[in-house]
């Protein structure tokens, strides 16, 4: 792909003459864009503490260099206010690790985006909807910071839909997709700690669909409540289905997960519950699928014995997020992916 | 005005290419299945004409190894083995 240099001349800063500027070189999301001015990028810049020159990954499938500069610039045509830009940067440090298998991400037919969860004390520092309504619309943090996530992929990464993004379908979290874990409503802590993730702000990264919601608004018993969830999950039209080490983010209101714990019950409970209860028999998925990509012990079980959705319970992981009301909801993996989850540096 | 250039710049990684394959006339072609739905099917076919006109042979069609699919790397012993027993490898198809 040819370098196109540093610096684009801009006739104004009227907003058509950038949206049509990058309409016209193939770039953006198509919608309307804020200029990365000189001026925008280097008090975005001044948010962190490294060199703009260095580079925070290289993301595939162009192979792009993603600089702080870089970021920054994507940060600022998505919106974003400039002290989001640590949680941008560890949100891209996240998708340069090996095992998010970024490439696949971006190329697959499969309808992949990254969800970003904030969590931890930057969510109230900077703004980040972690309440009502928190997927969107209308928080700037939580839309911005998905956005410039997007954008990211898209100029940097290569992932235009066509030479480097081959989804059949697309989806809408792929304009923006990023969530704040609702802590303070959480009977069990942060995730982070559960991972013995020891930092004061954290984001965790997570290839999958759009959310798959469930909803109980009359039960007083967590087994009724995850069956809606378990049912959710049990579909042969997810990856999950026929790839065996995907992961599931079983996201849950404030409301559910207070019945959860007012019975006792811990994340790994709520977990333990799903992989037991989220599953079907093994010969209806090879019914299904002429290729399982299954653990060995899967593969080994007989036609009329119950599959979980997922190799191993460990991988269906619990987070609190949303407001008042009684809609959860699970988000399934592209399946050859894993979550990980990183320390915001401020 | 200025403002800047939302790509960035490549990643120039420093390899080194291998040697041209001398004339495949009587050589061995391979056919690596990248695992997506016919994809051993239309490189066969591929490779089969290509060798009928270069008087080589198809001689190996292999998956990337156990626990590999198509979005996963290929098993590195698979990797050494076509390395080791033919001149050309045909891999990768699309849905």
């Amino acid at each position: 792909m040819e370098n196109k240099g540093l610096f684009l001349d801009l006739n104004d800063e009227e907003p058509e003459s950038i949206y049509e500027l990058f309409e016209k070189r193939g770039w953006g999301d198509g919608l309307p864009l804020v200029a990365p001015t000189i001026e925008r990028v280097a008090e975005t810049l001044s948010h962190v503490e490294a060199s703009e020159e260095e580079v925070i990954a290289v993301l595939p499938p162009r192979g792009g260099s993603a600089t702080y500069r870089d970021v920054a610039v994507n940060a600022v045509l998505a919106g974003c206010k400039p002290e989001y830009f640590p949680v941008l940067v560890a949100a891209v440090k996240a998708l340069g690790d090996q095992r998010v298998n970024l490439r696949g991400v971006n190329t697959t037919t499969h309808p992949v985006a990254p969800l970003v969860i904030v969590h931890g004390k930057a969510v109230d520092e900077l703004g980040f909807n972690a309440g009502l309504g928190t997927f969107g619309p209308g928080n700037r943090a939580n839309a911005t910071v998905g956005r410039a996530i997007r954008l990211v992929l898209l100029h940097i990464a290569g992932a235009i839909p066509g030479p480097g993004d081959a989804s059949t379908q697309g989806q809408p979290s792929k304009y923006t997709y990023c969530i704040a874990e609702n802590t303070k409503e959480s009977p069990w802590g942060s995730y982070p700690d559960s991972l013995k993730i020891n930092s004061e702000s954290a984001l965790t990264v997570h290839c999958g669909e759009n959310p798959h919601n469930f909803h109980d608004m009359e039960s007083n018993d967590i087994e009724r409540i995850l069956d809606k969830a378990a049912s959710s999950m049990t579909t042969f039209g997810v990856n999950n289905a026929c790839i065996s080490g995907g992961e599931w983010f079983i996201i849950l209101c404030p409301e559910h997960a207070r019945t959860a714990f007012n019975q006792g019950w811990s994340r790994e409970d709520i977990s333990g519950y799903l992989f037991e209860k989220a599953r079907m028999p093994a010969g209806e998925f090879r019914k299904q699928f002429d290729l399982l990509a299954w653990a060995d012990w899967m593969q080994s079980l007989p036609d009329e014995s119950m599959v979980p959705m997922t190799q191993d319970v460990e991988n269906i992981r619990v987070i609190v997020s949303g407001g008042a009301g009684k809609h959860s909801c699970v988000v399934p993996s592209w399946g050859m992916t894993r979550s990980v989850t990183l320390p915001i540096e401020t | 005005m200025k403002i800047y250039n939302p790509e960035g710049e490549l990643f120039e990684e420093s390899v080194q290419l291998c040697s041209t394959t001398p004339l495949l006339s009587g050589g061995k072609i391979g056919i690596l299945d990248n695992g997506k739905p016919n994809a051993n099917l239309l490189l066969t076919k591929v490779a089969e004409g290509l060798a009928g006109r270069i008087d080589a042979k198809v001689s190996i069609v292999t998956g990337k190894g156990e626990r590999a699919n198509a979005a996963t790397a290929c098993n590195p012993q698979v990797v050494g083995m076509l390395a080791e027993e033919v001149q050309l490898v045909l891999t990768g198809s699309a849905d």
